[in-house]
């Protein structure tokens, strides 16, 4: 040990830009710490893309050779089924890396240090958004890779892609929620597998609604994922879909539920958020 | 800015409840400027509880607390410039290696890459920890770990530093490199709050030492009025057989002050000179021809410690669970 100086003085904090900027750059040094750590944690990253790629497989060579859906291949039914249902793993990508997040000692870190606040769960939420991008990504290259065949217009590409980042970004914003919720990673994987896989199930993903019972069908009909899975379907394969109105008119329904949710979850995560750092 | 007149902590009647239970009592704590005060105390006295309140990261529930003039409440943004933790668990993000750790710290204290960079080279090397630099957290031992935290916390030469047990779970020479560093730092002029369940460490870093117990201050006074009410160190021998005790304490009494404690077959002198006392007591047995156990030079621990304050001992409500208990120290107090 020898006694190298330590630093300039803390004068440096407080000659530089406050408010707006100080918030940018704060959230932006925070989402690079999230992205860095994709690599170093891959098992997060393959929990969102293997088990579509399960599902992709165990569908589309096991079950699927006995399901027939009307005036379509079921290679075309099934993918934008598998998108709809990977957007919705998304929470629980999202809860579970939040709720081990935010319970370590480096928040506590960050909290003690002069920084925006703010940018604490934004840098959350930015980290995590990549993060299910990227799975996204990975899962639309597997379903090319296996010979999905969507016809998209230069148009709809645009909308679908939009709708897609929407969506994205209300389910990152729901998880963050329900992982500052929940007591541990464990009880957020666990509730994903009770609550969202199941919704996941009944949203026409793999079979056709209308050929539901009646309870699931009711279920399916107002199922947020039903109008997901439908307008990703209408996008990429112009494949309608009927029974509700979110079901009529998937891409506006679509596009309703993120804002809706979003409406709801941020306020009330914000509110988790202050009330974790209150202490 | 910053009221150079105001001391580095003012806390008064500092009281944090969880549900029913109170965790923090009506605690007073006052730090002079360019001192080193510790909070002694067992697990669960209290002690992490009072440091996350004047971090500002936990809500008194009521009380006052000002940090170099700062109200921790109401201007927690001015405390957290002067203030730095480092808590009692790692707070370094584990997936990070211990240099993205400390350039990032260093980033967002609003220093710019580059700077960030020397930053980092120059605490790792204060803090012996280059060749684990580009280790990821999550692979470092406790000790290591610690180190990195350590470093994390002095990026920006802080007014007051605060130190959660930074030497529990420690081996004795990682607990040595935080005690030599903690004393150059205040050498520096860093105020240094401190907690620890040791006595001896707060004997060794304190000016002032304030004892805690389930959230309540049991005693306060420097390390040397605190040893005088507890007692010095002394020497302790065990007989082999119980009924040579007699005989031991007459030989010892010649030249000591000695103290008997039957059922542990031990008898028990003073020791202000330490090792020359041990010396003389070693010398006394070997004349008087009487076979012993042990011959062993202690220092009061913090069960001494309540013992001799409090009359009771260390969690004697929680079944005795402080790990200090019954410790004898054996490394050398450097002070
Ligand atoms: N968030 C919390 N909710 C409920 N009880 C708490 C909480 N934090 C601390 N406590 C309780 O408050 C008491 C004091 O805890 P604290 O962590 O301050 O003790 P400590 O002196 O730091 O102990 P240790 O030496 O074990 O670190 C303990 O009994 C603990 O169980
Ligand atoms: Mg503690």
């Amino acid at each position: 040990m020898n006694a190298t100086t330590i630093s300039p003085p803390r004068a440096v904090r407080n000659s530089r830009a406050h408010g707006a900027r100080r918030y940018v750059t704060d959230t932006l040094l925070l989402t690079g710490r999230s992205l860095r750590s994709i690599p170093r944690v891959p098992e997060r990253l393959l929990d969102v893309t293997i088990q579509p790629i399960v599902f992709i497989l165990l569908f589309l060579y096991v079950f699927g050779s006995a399901i027939h859906v009307a005036g379509i291949s079921y290679k075309d039914y099934l993918f934008p089924g598998i998108i709809g249902q990977s957007l919705a793993f998304g929470i629980i990508g999202a809860g579970v890396a939040t709720s081990s997040d935010m319970t370590e000692g480096v928040v506590d870190r960050f909290r003690s240090m002069p920084i925006s606040r703010l940018s604490i769960i934004s840098g959350q939420v930015m980290g995590q958004f990549c993060e299910a991008l990227l799975g996204i990504v990975i899962t639309v290259g597997v379903g090319l890779a296996l010979g999905w065949d969507p016809h998209l217009t230069a148009l709809h590409a645009v909308e679908l892609v939009a709708l897609m980042v929407l969506a994205i970004f209300a389910f990152t914003w729901t998880g963050v929620l329900f992982g500052m919720l929940v007591r541990s990673p464990d009880a957020m994987q666990g509730m994903g597998f009770i609550i969202i896989l199941p919704l996941t199930f009944m949203a026409g993903t793999f079979v056709p609604i209308a050929g539901l019972d009646a309870v699931p069908r009711a279920i399916a009909d107002w199922d947020p994922i039903s109008a997901l899975v439908a307008a990703v379907r209408s996008l990429t394969q112009g494949y309608p879909s009927s029974g509700s109105w979110q079901l009529d008119h998937p891409e506006i329904a679509m596009a309703l539920w993120c804002l809706l949710i979003l409406a709801i979850v941020v306020p009330l995560a914000l509110r988790r958020f202050n009330r974790m750092l209150a202490g | 800015m910053t009221d150079s007149h105001a001391p580095a902590i003012e806390a008064i009647g500092l009281t944090k409840r969880f549900g029913d239970f109170t965790a923090v009592e009506s605690l007073d704590l006052r730090v002079q400027t360019g001192t080193v005060v510790s909070l002694l105390g067992p697990n669960g006295a209290g002690k992490t509880t009072m440091v996350r309140m004047l971090a500002t990261l936990l809500r008194p529930d009521s009380g006052r607390a000002r940090v170099a003039g700062h109200d921790v409440v109401s201007e927690p943004d001015k405390v957290r410039r002067v203030i730095s933790l480092t808590g009692q668990f790692a707070a370094l993000d584990k997936n990070l290696t211990a240099a993205e750790n400390l350039r990032l710290m260093a980033r967002l204290r609003g220093h710019g890459r580059i700077a960030a960079r020397t930053i980092a080279g120059a605490l790792m090397e204060r803090f012996d920890i280059e060749a684990i630099g580009d280790r990821v957290v999550k692979n470092l031992s406790g000790g290591e770990r610690r180190r990195v935290d350590l470093a994390a916390s002095l990026i920006d030469m802080p007014q007051l530093l605060v130190l959660d047990e930074p030497t529990t779970g420690l081996d004795p020479r990682s607990r040595q490199v935080v005690w030599s560093t903690v004393r150059d730092l205040v050498a520096e002029g860093v105020t240094l709050l401190l907690t620890t369940q040791y006595l001896e460490e707060a004997d060794a870093l304190a000016d002032r030492v304030v004892l805690i117990d389930h959230g309540r201050e049991i005693a306060a006074g420097t390390p040397a009025q605190l040893k005088a009410r507890v007692g010095e160190q002394r020497v302790d021998t065990v007989v082999t057989d119980a009924a040579q005790l007699e005989r031991l304490d007459q030989a010892l009494s010649a030249s000591f002050a000695t103290s008997v404690a039957r059922d542990q077959r031990t008898v028990s002198v003073p020791a202000p000179n330490e090792a020359a006392d041990l010396t003389r007591v070693a010398q006394a047995i070997r004349e008087s021809g009487i076979a012993v156990d042990e011959v062993a030079l202690r220092r009061p621990t913090l069960d001494d410690a309540f013992l001799a304050l409090t009359g009771r001992p260390v969690n004697a409500d929680l079944d005795g669970e402080a790990d200090s208990a019954h410790e004898p120290i054996t490394h050398e107090v450097a002070r």
